[in-house]
Order: C-alpha cells, then structure tokens, then sequence
C-alpha cells in the first residue's frame, strides 16, 4: 500500500529515537546489574525490550506503507556515571521521545493516517507510564536519599 | 555523565581539561579524541566546552559582526 511520504518520514523519526532508547536504557540497566542493582536492571532491561517491540511496530508500518525503515540512523546516547544521573537521563530521553511521538500523531491525524495514529496512541500510552516511574524515582531519590533508595534496589 | 562514547570522555573531564588550558574542540580532539570516531558528541562537547569556558574569569565570550553574521568567539588571556 503507497503510504504518504510525510508520514513515512514521521514514522522514521519516531524510528531512530526508539533505537537509540533501546541502547542508552539497555547499557544503563546492565551498568545496574553490574554493580549489583538488580531491581533497576530489571525494570530500565524491561524497558529497553519494550523500545525494541515498538521498534518493530514501527518497522513493520513503514514497510507496509511502502517506505524504507532508517535503521542505520541512531541519536546520540546520553549515559551516566552514576545512578541517579543515570536515571535523570533516561527521564530526559523519555521526555524527548514523547515530544517526538505527540509530533508524529499530529502529522498521521493531518494527513488522515489513522491506523498509524493508533499505533502511535498505544505507544504514547506505554511511554507516559515510563516516565512517570522514572519521575517517581527521581522524587524518591529526592525525598529519602539516595543510600537508602538504592538500599531498596539490591 | 560520558559526553563521548567512543573514547569515553565525561564532562569531568573535560572540565578539568579546561582549567588545564584546553579552550578549543581541537584542543580536546588532540587530547582525548573526542569527536574522531563517529562525531555524534561534538555538539554536546561544544556545549560543555562553553560552559566551562564561560565559568572561567580569564575567558571574555565576545561577539563579533561579520558578513556571514555575528560570530562568538571565547578569547583567553
């Protein structure tokens, strides 16, 4: 099916911030695990999987729309050197790619693209849910310290 | 946080460089060789750069008119 081209773009910018959230949240949940905290590898881990199924959500659109998915196009990473950086940076990644995807709902509504304007909804949803724990974390971090947050994360 | 990846530069770094001397992304190419690999941190180095430099009493952040547009330029004395 011939998509339109200005949503295939749309959809290719989406693209290459999904595989640049699935690196930083990937090298950040395995810096956790390396230094010995398990529950935030585990859920910054799950998270990269999740960047990864929308990754292909989002490949799979474009294919069907007669576009070439850029897998080759990656953001720049922004890892930190400590936990509560780390987390921030993911929260302003996280930020970022809400903007990215609001933006790209906008041009699927427009251009009367509804199936890819759902598909973008679902992701929306998923992503808000993201950044409200990581919101959380940063507060906790914030209201208890941070020795006796990651106390919590062993 | 690591500003570039490749050579795994942080911004530490890079600020210490700066109170060492460096005032210039060529200073801190030859240094560390951020930038060299695949570029991606050069705008963010930029901005670390700058922002250090602009911290620094010794560094005056003046603007000059030229025919492409005003330029910025950081002269250290």
């Amino acid at each position: 099916m011939r998509g339109n081209s200005t949503v295939i773009a749309a959809l290719n910018k989406v693209l290459t911030r999904k595989l640049t959230a699935i690196n930083q949240y990937f090298l950040h949940a395995r810096m956790f695990k390396n230094w010995g905290f398990a529950e935030l590898n585990d859920h910054i881990y799950k998270a990269s999987i999740k960047e990864m199924k929308h990754a292909d959500e989002v490949i799979e659109r474009i294919l069907l729309l007669d576009g070439l998915p850029n897998l080759q196009e990656l953001s720049k990473l922004y890892i930190g050197e400590e936990p509560h950086e780390m987390l921030k940076l993911d929260d302003k990644l996280q930020s970022e790619d809400i903007r990215y995807i609001r933006d790209a709902i906008s041009v699927c509504e427009a251009e009367k693209d509804f199936v890819s304007r759902q598909m973008l909804a679902d992701i929306l949803e998923q992503q808000e849910n993201h950044q409200d724990w990581l919101d959380t974390q940063c507060s906790l971090i914030d209201t208890i310290g941070i020795e006796n947050y990651l106390q919590r994360q062993l | 946080m690591y500003v570039c990846l490749c050579k795994g530069v942080t911004d530490k770094q890079i600020r210490k460089a700066v109170d060492e001397g460096a005032r210039s992304i060529r200073d801190l190419r030859q240094q560390f060789g951020v930038g060299s690999q695949c570029g991606k941190c050069t705008c963010c180095a930029r901005d670390v750069l700058h922002e250090a430099l602009h911290a620094r009493a010794d560094v005056v952040h003046v603007y000059v008119p030229s025919p492409q547009g005003t330029l910025e330029v950081d002269i250290a004395y």
